[in-house]
Parts: structure tokens; sequence; C-alpha cells
């Protein structure tokens, strides 16, 4: 099946960018009508995506293209079950974000338009790349438009913000890089060839002691973007500064990079170092669960309350990732979709407010719901979302995660600790009611005490429009959420099957090697299958 | 005819440069010798580059061959150095116009500067690296001190002269320490004596350490880098556009040919005349420092000098790399020069262009608000600071990946000065960003007004040009990685 659908989606960005960049400033309109039409088109060709069969692993729509042959880099991509959503999600928010600015953006539209485009092209092609260096370069090229919107849109300290986060993500993904290159290098020995293939590079067994150090430079600058804790300090400063488009779409999004490089490369590659470090890193996503919830809870600026929800939320992602079985992956990767929706639109929210007051302190409000009704209903549906209330979609993904880590057997220690953080992670769910719930009564109920409140406007119609879709996604991954996790599922098993497997092989080994995974896989599956050689946590000590 | 194929290019540059000695005295209207220069500096890279892509060299005659080398990695340095020089004499062409010490004479210093580079890159004998290093030398004191009349010239130009003149000694103590250690002067029999044996060691090693000293100076390594920020401040922009590319380029080239051509040979890598540890150890010092440096300067001139600095080490690391990786790590560090030659271009040619008549852009405030006025103009600056730190998609991205990869597969210690590098690398962004910031995030202070970029169609066509390369060389490197292999597998098998 060779089908294009995957390069159309890279080169529709690309190449409205490219329009957008050769237009006149002046032209305001026709930029702004044009690169959200631009993005609809996308939005359309990655529903194509979706209506494919994904009923077993590997991946769809592959494209296979040399690019540099002497060094093996080559255009590869391809989009599986775990990826799909994602991918969607990207095409879904960038139009959203995008229609939103134009409410507030005034200024340089040109350049925003163009910064948005690129951001999108970056984003998606990291999603799909199925070539650590054609990853790389799109992993790259997500920092620069990020960075100027941030920093030429943004707020008061926009600079400060703007390259704190740039200098963070750049540190991370260089370490990643030399990570990279000692892999493909370690291969090159073994095969006689380069390739940045993933496929091909997925056969090289390291021993342990290498894996820990090159998994330890991936995690860095996947844990930088998550953010992990104690990596999250540039979030809040990037949140509070970057305009609301900005926000949403690093809210939504950019962050699942973190997850999404965990699951794709730095998992897979290196096993054994991720069995022995997952369960410290999903420690590090409790901590995350607790600290972010608590930092939101004493917020008086709103956004900034947002921004530590995000920590908070990733948190969890984490902990469902490291568990290392079924739900806690299909949970980690649903609730990706989840936070994306719900935050993405609470960044919304927060910036019709500000739009209108200049201001996102909690103090600044109080019983907005009598002047703005459908405000505060959309707001309080987000937040239930938010919180994870059963009926929207942060319930089912919270569920499944702590169902996943309170089951999962990877661990180091003593056998409990995936009770204890499970426990742990649960307070974080009533501490996130406890929060979001708080800063809804200050903002919505009471006494209008500002008389400037008092002729705030409700929601325009592009805010409506920009909202409604991601109301109706709370709803539905709510309510029917087998339809997005029946596409996930025979990928997600794959890769806990995968991963299996590889942990064993690399344990046994204390010199590089190459292994036919695929072969190997085969030969379990006929001699009886994995049901017993889930690792358990005698294995792992 | 066909026999002195090979060198053409370095005949056409004397031609070239005594033509315009020559039509410079009859003529008072001396307006487009820009062109005129530029031209024949192309020219001389096209024929050169075609050479190299045939990859077939008519052979030279033994009187030539003897004391440079016609192969096809004296080719590619030909096309690195000439196009350096060629873009840097259009920006020169509108820059010296627009404040108005435009003379003949810059130009015709400009191509034997790049004729002495030129020989430089190809010599492989000591006797005429030494003349190429005068040659080249001679001719950039005389360009940096080109604008005679501003204090700022004059000092960077004593500097880089005395010091200069203080390297070149070194250079040449070594050259007849080695003559007297080896009995020979051409840096093959050099090489055979050593790896024989039959040198005195010391006397090698001694030798061996004033040449990588000399030569480390021309390349601006710390800690032989003082000249650098002064001389590059102090010159008029393309004669520093010209020095940060051309020269550095030649340097390099000698290091290779001195480094890989004589003491290469891994029999002659017992532990008395191992240099890699000395190039790692000034590559790891200099990333570091001219990053760290270059992070503390208000001036943009002054940190692209840093910068260049900073740079100059990326290459040293490529080169360590050479004993144990051998023609990958050699091409690495051609391919970084060709791509670092059109990133520098297109920064010094942006900041050039972001200056007019009495008001040239020198220091970040000159630049703070001007692409927000300007898009157009500051959009070729961000290309080049942006490469220069190595993002992709540009050519500084790729090349730096090369060096880099180069240096993880050489293993043991090397990864570790990779991860250095990298890190010296991020600090990188915070001084290139510091570009953008003030080109599209800072306003002006109250009174200062914004700069006005001048209007030059020889710096646009520079731009457009070097802006082009630098993303060609990004996303489609291929046939660049072809040049810059083949032209490492005519000093590494």
């Amino acid at each position: 099946m060779t089908t294009h659908y995957l390069t159309w989606l890279l080169a529709i960005p690309a190449a409205s960018a490219l329009v957008v960049l050769l237009v006149p400033r002046s032209w305001d309109v026709a930029i702004k009508r044009f690169s959200i039409g631009a993005m609809l088109v996308e939005l359309i060709v990655s529903l194509r995506l979706v209506l494919a069969d994904y009923s077993d692993a590997g991946y769809r729509f592959v494209e296979h293209v040399a690019w540099v042959e002497s060094f093996g880099i080559s255009y590869k991509v391809g989009v599986d079950g775990i990826s799909l959503w994602l991918v969607v999600l990207t095409t879904l928010l960038s139009p959203i974000a995008l229609y939103a600015s134009w409410g507030s953006i005034k200024t340089g539209i040109k350049g925003y338009a163009l910064s948005f485009l690129l951001l999108e092209l970056g984003m998606l092609g990291a999603f799909v790349a199925l070539d650590l260096f054609l990853f790389y370069v799109f992993w790259e090229l997500m920092l620069v438009p990020m960075y100027l919107i941030i920093g030429i849109w943004g707020g008061k300290d926009r600079v400060y913000a703007a390259v704190k986060f740039f200098l963070y993500t750049m540190v991370g993904s260089l370490l990643m890089l030399v990570a990279i290159l000692y892999v493909v290098a370690s291969y090159e020995k073994l095969a006689g060839h380069y390739t940045f293939d993933l496929q091909e590079l997925s056969s090289l067994v390291l021993p342990a002691s290498q894996q820990y150090l090159l998994f330890g430079a991936f995690a860095l600058a996947f844990a930088i973007k998550v953010p992990m804790f104690p990596f999250h300090t540039w979030l809040p400063d990037a949140h509070v500064q970057a305009p609301t488009g900005g926000s949403v779409i690093l809210a939504a999004v950019l962050l699942k990079l973190g997850i999404y490089g965990f699951i794709r490369f730095a998992m897979p590659l290196f096993p054994v170092a991720s069995q022995t470090i997952g369960p410290v890193l999903a420690g590090l996503g409790v901590v995350g669960i607790i600290y972010g919830a608590y930092a939101a809870w004493v917020q008086r600026d709103l956004k900034k309350l947002v921004a530590y929800s995000s920590v908070s939320h990733m948190g969890f992602i984490l902990l469902g990732l490291f568990a290392m079985n079924r739900n806690g992956i299909s949970g980690a990767i649903l609730q990706m979709i989840n936070h994306g929706i719900s935050t993405g639109a609470l960044f919304l929210l927060v910036g019709v407010i500000y739009d209108r007051r200049h201001s996102r302190k909690l103090d600044d409000f109080g019983g907005l719901a009598k002047v703005m009704p459908w405000y505060t209903l959309f707001f309080v549906v987000i937040t239930l979302s938010s919180i994870g209330l059963p009926g929207t979609n942060g319930f089912v993904g919270e569920f499944m995660i702590l169902a996943g880590s309170f089951l999962s057997r990877t661990a180091i220690g003593f056998g409990s600790s995936w009770f204890i953080m499970t426990l742990l992670a649960t307070t974080g769910v009533i501490f996130a009611a406890v929060y979001m719930l708080h800063a809804v009564l200050r903002i919505f109920w009471g006494k209008i005490v500002h008389p400037e409140n008092e002729s705030l406007t409700d929601l325009n119609r592009r805010e409506v429009a920009s909202l409604l879709p991601l109301i109706v996604m709370v709803f539905w991954i709510g309510l029917y959420p087998k339809f997005f996790l029946d596409k996930m599922n025979p990928s997600v098993d794959a890769f806990v099957t995968d991963f299996t497997v590889r942990y064993y092989e690399g344990r046994r080994t204390g010199e590089p090697r190459l292994v036919d995974f695929e072969e190997l896989e085969q030969r379990i599956e006929a001699a009886g299958g994995l049901a017993m050689a889930e690792p358990t946590h005698e294995d792992a000590q | 005819m066909s026999q002195l194929m090979g060198v053409s290019p370095l005949l056409l540059l004397v031609a070239a440069g005594l033509a315009i000695m020559l039509v410079d005295g009859f003529t008072k209207e001396r307006a487009e010798l820009a062109s005129v220069t530029a031209v024949s500096l192309f020219v001389a890279a096209a024929l050169a580059g075609t050479m190299l892509a045939s990859g077939n060299v008519a052979p030279a005659p033994d009187v030539i061959t003897r004391y440079l080398a016609v192969d096809q990695l004296a080719l590619f340095f030909d096309v690195v150095i000439c196009v350096g020089a060629g873009l840097s004499v259009l920006l020169a062409g509108g820059y010296l116009r627009e404040h108005g010490f435009e003379r003949g004479e810059f130009y015709v210093l400009i191509l034997f500067t790049a004729f002495g580079a030129m020989v430089l890159a190809r010599a492989v004998d000591l006797l005429s690296i030494f003349l190429g290093l005068e040659t080249m030398s001679l001719g950039a004191y005389a360009l940096v001190a080109y604008r005679r009349t501003s204090a700022r010239a004059v000092e960077g130009a004593v500097k880089y002269f005395l010091l200069g003149s203080f390297a070149a000694a070194i250079l040449l103590f070594g050259s007849a320490l080695l003559y007297g250690a080896t009995g020979h002067t051409d840096l093959a029999g050099i090489g055979q004596v050593v790896a024989a044996g039959q040198a005195d060691a010391t006397l090698t090693v001694l030798a061996l350490v004033m040449l990588i000293v000399g030569l480390a100076f021309k390349l601006g390594a710390v800690p032989f880098h003082m000249w650098v920020p002064d001389a590059y401040e102090g010159a008029v922009t393309p004669v520093t556009t010209f020095m940060s590319v051309g020269i550095k380029a030649a340097a390099v080239a000698v290091l290779l040919r001195v480094l890989v051509g004589a003491f290469g040979d891994p029999a002659s890598m017992g532990l008395y005349t191992g240099w890699t540890p000395v190039i790692m150890l000034l590559a790891v010092i200099t990333m570091v420092y001219g990053n760290l440096a270059a992070l503390a300067q208000t001036s943009v001139k002054r940190m692209l000098a840093y910068s260049s600095v900073a740079h100059a080490g990326y290459i040293l690391v490529g080169l360590a790399a050479v004993h144990e990786v051998g023609s990958f790590a050699v091409s690495s560090v051609l391919y970084y020069i060709a791509a670092y030659t059109f990133s520098n271009v297109l920064a010094f040619g942006s900041l050039i262009l972001m200056g007019s008549k009495g008001k040239e852009a020198v220091s970040y405030d000159d630049l703070a608000g001007a692409g927000r006025r300007h898009p157009v103009a500051a959009f070729p600056f961000v290309i080049g600071v942006l490469s220069l730190l190595g993002m992709p998609p540009t050519a500084g991205f790729f090349g730096k990946y090369y060096v880099f990869s180069a240096a993880v597969q050489a293993g043991g210690p090397m990864i570790w000065v990779a991860v250095i590098g990298v890190l010296a690398s991020a600090v990188g962004a915070y001084y290139y960003l510091k570009v953008i910031v003030y080109l599209f995030m800072r306003e002006p202070e109250e009174d200062q007004p914004i700069a006005v970029p001048m209007r030059s169609m020889y710096v646009t066509v520079t731009l457009v040009l070097a802006g082009y390369y630098v993303v060609k060389m990004g996303i489609t490197p291929s046939r660049y990685l072809d040049w810059a292999v083949s032209a490492a597998s005519s000093l590494v098998g």
C-alpha cells in the first residue's frame, strides 16, 4: 500500500509556511484565513489515517525514502496505534489554537502564522518519524517557532521565559543526539553499515552498563519536555508568558512529545535500563502529581494554576507509562489525549477572561456566573473533565492508569512500592478536585466584588467555535472510550510483549550484539506465548 | 598546458590580482572592481569545483607536486577559500561603498591573501608551508589595518601582526628542528622517516609541538586566540568575514596535511608522536572557552569572533577523531568547514546589512527592534545564527552532527569530548539567540533610532547565495558529502 498521506501531512504545513513567508505583511486577513484553512485541510487528511485498520500492531502508511544514503539516514514515516491519536490531537488543536489566537494577536500576524505552521510541521514530523535522525530534526524544529511565539507575542517577561524554555530543551536534546550517535555507531560496528532506522536499530542489544547512560541521555531530553519533576521549572514561566495560542499548543501537544519519546524510542532501545529506572521515574511522576497539585493550589494567577496542574497531570501519565502493562500504557496514551483536550481548553478559557479583563488573578474575579453564564458552563465542564469526573474523558484515563500501576509488578527495592505509589497518586486526584474547584468557586460564585466585572461580555462566536469541538471530545472519550482504545490496544499489547522479550534478551548479554526480535517473538509465540514471562520484581533485583 | 590545470585556480587569482592592480592604477572610476574580483574568485572556485566533481585531477609536473599537492583535498579547499573570499568581496562591494572607504587595493589584497591561503592549503613541504603562511598573513595584516584612520583597526592589526610573527617564528623554528630530526623538508619524506623510527624522538616531539602551536594560532584555537577578538573587531566586517572563513580553512588544511599526512601513519603513532590527546585537549578548551567568552560580549562582532573560536574547537574535535576513524573524520572536518563558511558569511553579511552610512551595526543594542521594523532584512540573520547554533535543517546542524558523529565513533575518551562539545554548544544557544532577542523582542532605548538596513545589491546577492547554500547543505547534503569524502580519501586512503 503506497499512499502518501503522511507526506501530505508534512507537506501541507511546510508548503503553507512557504506561501505565508512569501506574501506581503499587509495581507492580514488573507494570511489568517489561509493558515486556518491549511490547518483544516490538514485535519481532514489526518482523519483519513483514523479510517485505516489498526487491528494488529505495526506501522501503517509507511513511507521509506533514502535521504543521506551514505549515513543510512532516511525519510521514514509511519503511524501506529500509539501515535495515531497524538497525530489527530495535533491536527485538531493546532487550528483551534490558531483560530483562538486571532482574537488577541494583533501585531505580526504573518510571523505568528508562519511560526504556527512550522510548529505544526515539527510536532507532526516528530510523531510520525521512524528514523532517529528525522525524529531529531523535527524535534529541534519545533523549538524555534515555539521560542518565537513566546518571545515575540508573549507577556512582560517573555524574553526570559522564551530563553529558559529554549535552553532547557536544547541541553536535553543535545545529549540525546550524542546518545543517538552512540547507538548508531555501535550498530555500525556489528552490522557493517550505518542506519538511523528505528526498526533496524531495535535489533541492537547493548550491555546494561551502556544502556543506563544512553537511557539517561534520552530520558533527560524527554523528562525535560514532559516536564517531570524536578525539570519542570521552565513550564510555569513559559506558560504564563506565552500568548494563549502558544500555551494551548505547549500544554496540549508539546509536552506529549516527551512521553511519546519514551514509548517510541527510549524504552524499546534500552529495555533493561527502563525496567530498572522506570519505577524511579514513575516515583518522580508521583512526586510531580502531589507537588504540582500543591503548587497549583497556592497560585493566585489562574494561568499559573493551570500550568502547575499540567505538571500534576503529566505525573499520572509517567506513572501509567512505567507501570509497563496494558492498562497503564493504554491509560497513559489516552490520558495524553485527555490532558491535551482539557488543559488545552483550560488555557483557551483563561485566554478568554484575560482578553476581557487583562488580569488572571483569582482575586480580581468572583460572581462571574451571573454575567457570563455560557463561559461558566464551559469552564465547569472542562474543570470536571480535568479532575476526572466519571462520564468525562479524564476519568477513563486516570482510572486506567491507576488500575495499571496498582497491578504493576516491575519494582525495585520492595514489592509494595507500586501500591504505595498508586495510593499517593490517588490522593492527587482528590487534590486536583480541591484546587480546581477552589478556583472555580473564587471566579464564578459569590458576589461580584469588582464593579468592572459587571459589564463583561459572554463568549463570542469565535470562542464558542474553538471550544465546542473540545467539549464534544470530552464526552466522546468519557462515554465511549472503546472507539479510541480499540485502535491503540493492539499496538500497546505488542509493545508490552516486545518490551518484555527485549528486556530478557538484554539481561542475558555482556557484549553488544544483534538479535532478530521478530523471529524470536515468533518462536516464543509458537512455544506457548509469554504468559508467564512478564518480569517480576524478583527478576529486576 | 594541461599539466597546469591542477593549479589553474591559483594562476587565475594571480592574474586577476595583477590585472586589477593595473586597472586600478589607470582608472579613477573604480566602481565595479568588487564584481570583477568576485567573478574571478567564483570562476576559480568553479574551475576547482569542476575538477573536484569530475574526480580526476590532471597530473602536474614534479616541480610543482614536490611543493604543492595537486589532489582532491587541495581542490576542495580551493573551492572553500575562493567561495569564502568571493562572498566576502561581494560584501565589501556593498559595505565599503556605503561607509565611504572603497579603494582599489582592497580587492588586490584580498585576492593575494586568498592566493596565499590556497598555497598554504596545498603545501606539502615545510618551505611551501611557510611561504604560503607568510603570503596569506601579510595580506591579512594589511587587510585588518585597512581602515587606517581607526584606532581599533590599527590596534587589532598591530596585535595580529606581532603575535602572528611570533607564531610564524615558532612554526619556522619547529620546521628547522623537524628538518634536523629527519633530514627532510617534504611531509611525505618526514612521514617515512618518522614511521621508520629513524627520527630523533625528542626533537620530533618538540618540532611537532611547535608546528601545532604555530598553526593553532592561525586557526584561533585557545590558548592561542588572543588576537582573534581584537583583530576581528578592528577589521572592516568583510575582512572579518574572510578571515573567519578563508584563513581558518587554510589553517585547517595545513593542520590536516601535517598531522595526518606526515604523522598520521598509525605505525608512527607510538607514545612519542601521538598528537591525538593534544588536539583533544585543545578542542575541549577551545570549545569551552570560546563559548563562555562569547557569552559575555556586548558587541555582536566580538561575539561572532569568539564564536569563531568556538567553531575552531568543533573542527578540532573532528581532527582528534582522525586517528581512530580515518577518512570519516577528515571528511567531517571538511564538511564542517564548508558549512561554517556559508553560515558565517550569512551572519556577518546580515550584520553588515543592518548598518547604513554613519551608523554601522556593531553591538546588540544597534540591532534592537530592527527585526520588527524590517523583517525581511532580519530574516537571513535568523537563519545565520540558527545555523551557527546547529539547529536543523541548516548546514550548521549537519556539520555539527558529522563531527560529533566522528567523535562518538572514535569511542573511548572522545565520547566525553563530544559530550563536552554539545554542552558547550548549548551555551552557544544563549548568545546566538540574543541576536534574535534583540532583533525581534526588544525595542531600542528611548532616544536611540532603530537601525536602518543598507540598500545594496552586493550584500543582498551575498545573503541570498549564502542563505541558499546554508539551507541546501542542511536539507540535501549528499552531494557536498560526496565531495568531502572524495577529498578526504586523497589524504587517508
